[in-house]
């Protein structure tokens, strides 16, 4: 009997959540940060300030473990360092700040000039790069807090996304037309790419130098080293993030259309897609391992999917059919029984839905 | 072509959400033992620090250790003893849990090997392997 696929919503933020990123693999499994635009509700004594609260949760499951208070306006970038132990925040309170995912403390205040907008840890956490609506990229030392930034300046328009790649040594930044790349110790430009359209993501892949741009309806794919392109797909509607698995065997996208789609990376032909969200997503990201991606819509939620529908992992549970029977088999092993009832419950309150929305799923 | 029955994959709950209360990051949280800051608890200055937290921080430790002890022993040969004297060596698969029962396979019993089993906890006297 074929499974279909039970999407996990998490819940917590009630305003559209704009980012979202992973840490990578620690000995803890790894985390999750999310990041919404205004006043969420979980704290209703805060209420009547409209902030942005970025959470952290754990990755594999979406428990909520906390929520990072201090910023004065929408969040609109978070991200986690590989071992999740310094998270940092890009804020419309002109500030980036970097807090201790351990305890939730907020570490540093960094002061900038307008909108930040994307924030991005160097592998080592020495390093934090920085750009917004100033259109300047920004380089603090973390070890040195206190000392002035170092800053490249070049687009002419507002910085949407920053990223580090190629160990560090190089820098590849987005803005509304534009993808640069800079070289980290020269701060100087290297190569530029040039889009007729607003490009609405970028996702970088260390393994493999993989670039991954967002565009219109287009998913496209190069080169981060020379930014040379190497594929793209296009997707029924317009796109709004997408991320490429870690064994670059799928690659997952979701847009204006509340859609999620899956694709084959290397047919591009299109395997899945999932309705379930009631508002555009705006971003999405493949878990460090590859079992589970995250989507972030501007309805207020996070949700989990599964990569492999029906595989056990995380809070999803494999229940297989005995043979020649035709209901759903008591699980042998004893946890809490749920029924098919139950099941169908769970599933709809996961969905939060006004209408129908049974997932299509093209096999 | 009659469109396929399908289920919906199963889930163990929810994710758990905010607790409406607090920030979270709980104090003596999973991660607490990875900061460097963290004193050892009997070179803690706090005079508060009440008999109960000191325990409870134990209890984590020690409970945080045996659950790594399980992952440990995953895919490795185990050897069980079980009442009456019996001894019994499977390949340790993984626990439920309740750590109510031991799933195993290649469980060598006096009368055969058995390819899969459970092995209830109670049954099990002690065990022991090497990593």
């Amino acid at each position: 009997m074929a499974m279909r696929q039970t999407p996990l919503t998490c819940s917590g933020h009630t305003r559209p959540v704009v980012d979202l990123a992973f840490s990578g693999i620690t000995p803890y499994g790894y985390f999750l940060i999310s990041a919404c635009k205004g006043a969420g509700q979980h704290l209703p004594r805060l209420s009547g300030q409209h902030y942005g609260k970025p959470m952290l949760r754990q990755g594999d499951t979406g428990d909520w473990i906390g929520t990072f208070l201090g910023h004065k306006g929408a969040v609109w970038g978070a991200t986690l360092n590989k071992d999740a132990t310094k998270a940092a925040t890009a804020a419309a309170d002109f500030t980036a700040k970097v807090w201790d995912a351990v305890s939730g403390d907020e570490l540093m205040t960094l002061a900038h000039k307008h909108i930040v907008k994307t924030v991005d840890f160097t592998q080592d956490s020495n390093y934090l790069l920085t750009g917004g609506q100033d259109k300047l990229l920004r380089i603090y030392d973390l070890n040195k807090p206190e000392a002035e930034p170092k800053e490249i300046s070049g687009h002419t328009s507002g910085i949407k996304k920053a990223l580090w790649c190629s160990e560090d040594k190089q820098i590849l930044s987005a803005d509304d037309k534009t993808v640069r790349l800079w070289d980290h110790a020269t701060m100087t430009e290297v190569k530029s790419l040039n889009f007729n359209m607003s490009v609405s993501s970028m996702e970088y892949i260390p393994e493999g130098e993989i670039l991954v741009i967002t565009y219109g309806r287009s998913i496209a794919f190069h080169s981060a080293v020379s930014l040379d392109p190497i594929k793209s797909f296009e997707a029924p509607a317009t796109i709004n993030s997408a991320s490429l698995h870690p064994e670059k065997e799928f690659l997952v996208a979701g847009g204006e259309d509340f859609k999620l789609y899956k694709y084959d990376y290397n047919s591009g032909e299109e395997l899945e897609s999932y309705k379930g969200h009631f508002g555009p997503i705006h971003c999405v990201r493949f878990s460090p391992d590859g079992e589970l991606y995250a989507s972030g819509s501007e309805d207020g939620t996070l949700r989990l999917w599964q990569t492999v529908v029906g595989k056990t992992y995380g809070l999803w549970k494999c229940v297989l059919p005995e043979e020649d029977s035709g209901e759903l088999a008591k699980p042998k092993i004893g946890f809490p029984e749920t029924t098919e009832e139950e099941l169908e419950e769970i599933a709809s309150e996961n969905s939060d839905c006004i209408y129908p929305s049974a997932p299509d799923v093209k096999a | 072509m009659q469109t396929p029955v399908t289920i919906p994959v199963p889930v163990l709950r929810l994710p758990r959400g905010p607790d409406g209360f607090s920030r979270g990051f709980a104090p003596d949280g999973r991660r607490a033992p990875l900061r460097p800051e963290v004193p050892e608890i009997q070179e803690c200055p706090i005079a508060q620090e009440s008999l109960e937290s000191q325990e409870q921080r134990a209890r984590a430790a020690l409970r945080e250790r045996y659950l790594r002890s399980l992952l440990a022993m995953v895919g490795h040969q185990v050897s069980f003893t079980l009442h009456e004297g019996v001894r019994v060596a499977a390949h340790f698969g993984a626990t439920d849990l309740d750590v109510a029962n031991f799933y195993v396979s290649q469980l060598q019993t006096p009368i055969g090997v058995q390819a899969e089993a459970l092995l209830r906890c109670s049954d099990i006297i002690s065990y022991t392997f090497k990593p």
